[in-house]
């Protein structure tokens, strides 16, 4: 959240801000320009880092020197193999990991762990398996949101359940879900507690093609609320995803010691349509040069074997 | 419907069990007659299980006498029951925490475990004279649970209850998944919130198991102990009244409200275990 002094003079995402309106009809994403002069921060800062495990065969770098700048409001998609280190550097953003070497600064404060400012959907859901649905979500904004009284909370979990169309399971037990529901709930527990950036670890890997478009515009909408105020990193194997979402994506190359490979623009206008997009000159150009900054790796891997 | 047929299915079982045992122990009994003997009792050294059912009736029939030298076999029951309560309760009151807290802290593990290690394998019979030697140096006279052999008695089995409970629930604290625990910290739950909504729900599996298996002990422990004891209680009622007075059929007797006693107990915990899988 950053500096709240600041951001009640200048952040245009304000209710009292008597600019508000006319502004935020005025400025898409290709304009940045309430950014620039009202929050000319950056969003995160991943400056030199490396990620090294013990093993037993001695240390094993996962992440080598990563340099990486995400501005305030940009969605940012990291994308490589399986295995390559992406969970790894999310980690080190979230505050969950700590970096061997280099550090992390998440609106402008050196990240030592995890902290209210930043939302994360976890690779594997981690839901707590006693707790309903509903709890799950609740315990999450109680002990975020901690000056809103239990009735404000209770509203505020029911809308995000309603938001990824859980609300009729909210007294199930995570046992009781499918996978894709429970990575539903896993978003709604990472957005209600409102943060200024989301981590998502492939937040989408589990849902349906169908499910899938529905989230993807839940995402957005939830971005457009907020102003595009909200940054986004998230991590996706799925090309068509990262385009259709992404500001930027970023490709990394294969570990050990992985590092950042090409970081791809997409400048693509908002709102974007995901039916007409395809036909788009520049997203055929951007699909092409991803898929072979992925496959290309793959024609090595397979001509080694 | 379907639970019905289960349920019916369960008892039909256990019926076909108890008939099993039953005619095993009439073949024994039958085998094992002194042909000679006039007295039904001197005939059949082991009691056959109509004999046995002839003494349950006359010693059910008062269950609840209490007068100062006779007992009721309910009084005795009750009073077995109440000290293995007792005693389960107090160890648990300290095996439940020592365990959290022995499951959060290696240090305080490494320190104790040995000493767990030692202690546990003693029989819990040997800390009935010990129990009893401080509690009668100490005795303030008092009466029917809280004398010093029956504050023995408590004493023994609170530390037989101890180690199971102690040992099953410093494990479950000490293999709660990272990704739980993760939980906790993305979401900066407070101390209470991580102690309430992550670290007891995931143990209380482990703790239940714990305390089945300690009341399985305690219960097992308790009968040996009143035989030591004397006085009172189940133990009292096999040693006196069945095997000093000569009568192989309140042994028999005794053995079975033994069992199916502990077989409640035991009952009781594995519903509260299945109430708690998640
Ligand atoms: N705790 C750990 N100890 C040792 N090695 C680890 C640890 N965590 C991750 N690694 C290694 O670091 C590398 C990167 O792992 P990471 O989970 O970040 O990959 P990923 O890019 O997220 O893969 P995926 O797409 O399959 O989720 C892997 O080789 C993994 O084996
Ligand atoms: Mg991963």
């Amino acid at each position: 959240m950053g500096s709240p002094g600041l951001r009640l003079a200048l952040d245009p995402g304000n209710k009292n801000h008597p600019m508000k309106n006319q502004e935020s009809v005025l400025i898409d994403s290709a304009s940045d320009f309430h950014k620039v002069t009202a929050q000319p921060r950056t969003s995160i800062e991943v400056q030199n880092v490396t990620v090294s495990f013990p093993t037993p065969k001695g240390t094993f770098t996962a992440v080598k020197d990563i340099n990486l700048t995400i501005r305030k409001g940009e969605i940012v998609s990291l994308i490589g193999h399986s295995g390559c280190g992406k969970s790894t550097l999310m980690g080190t953003i979230s505050g969950m990991a700590q970096p061997t070497g280099g550090q992390v600064v998440a609106n402008g404060k050196k990240v030592t762990g995890p902290g209210p400012d930043r939302g994360i959907v976890f690779q594997n859901y981690s839901l707590l398996p006693w707790l309903s649905v509903y709890r799950n979500i609740y315990e999450a904004v109680d002990s975020v949101m901690k000056d809103k009284t239990r009735a404000e909370k209770r509203e505020h979990v029911e809308q995000n359940l309603k938001m990824v169309n859980l609300y009729a399971h909210k007294d199930k037990l995570p046992g009781q879900l499918s996978g894709g529901m429970k990575q539903r709930v896993a978003i709604a527990r990472a957005f209600a507690i409102n943060p200024s950036i989301l981590l998502l670890d492939e937040p989408f890997g589990a849902l349906d093609a169908l499910t899938k478009s529905a989230m993807h515009v839940e995402l957005l909408k939830l971005w457009n609320l907020d102003h595009r105020e909200k940054t986004i990193v998230m991590v996706t194997h799925d090309i068509e995803e990262a385009i259709f979402l992404s500001d930027r994506v970023v490709v990394m190359s294969d570990g050990p010691a992985a590092t950042i490979r090409e970081i791809v623009d997409v400048p693509l206008e908002r709102p974007r349509n995901k039916k007409e997009i395809v036909h788009h000159p520049a997203y055929m150009e951007i699909h092409d040069r991803l898929l072979s900054l992925l496959i290309d790796k793959y024609s090595i891997e397979d001509y080694k074997d | 419907m379907q639970t019905i047929k289960f349920m019916l299915r369960g008892v039909l079982y256990f019926s076909g069990g108890m008939l099993l045992l039953l005619g095993v122990w009439a073949a024994i009994a039958w085998l094992n007659r002194n042909p000679e003997a006039t007295e039904l009792a001197d005939k059949y050294p082991l009691p056959t299980p109509l004999m046995t059912f002839d003494v349950l009736k006359e010693i059910f029939t008062q269950p609840f006498q209490d007068d100062p030298d006779v007992k009721g076999i309910g009084v005795k029951l009750w009073g077995s029951l109440l000290r293995v309560l007792v005693g389960f309760g107090l160890g648990s009151l300290v095996a439940v925490p020592l365990g959290l807290l022995l499951g959060s802290s290696r240090v305080l593990m490494n320190l104790v475990n040995p000493v767990v290690q030692i202690l546990r394998p003693v029989s819990p019979l040997a800390w009935y004279p010990l129990g009893l030697a401080v509690f009668s140096a100490t005795n303030h006279g008092g009466e029917g649970l809280l004398n010093p052999s029956s504050k023995a008695a408590i004493f023994m089995i609170f530390i037989c209850s101890l180690w199971p409970t102690l040992i099953n629930t410093a494990f479950g604290v000490a293999s709660i998944p990272q990704d739980h625990k993760n939980v906790g910290r993305a979401f900066g739950f407070s101390l209470w919130k991580y102690l309430t909504r992550i670290l007891l729900p995931y143990c209380l599996p482990h703790i239940i198991t714990g305390l089945k298996l300690s009341i399985g002990v305690a219960w097992m422990v308790i009968v040996a102990g009143e035989m030591l004891s004397g006085g009172a209680g189940l133990g009292f009622f096999v040693w006196e009244e069945g095997f000093n007075a000569g009568k192989v059929t309140h042994i028999i007797v005794a053995i079975f409200i033994i069992g199916i006693v502990g077989f409640v107990l035991d009952k009781i915990f594995s519903l509260l275990q299945k109430a708690f899988s998640y």
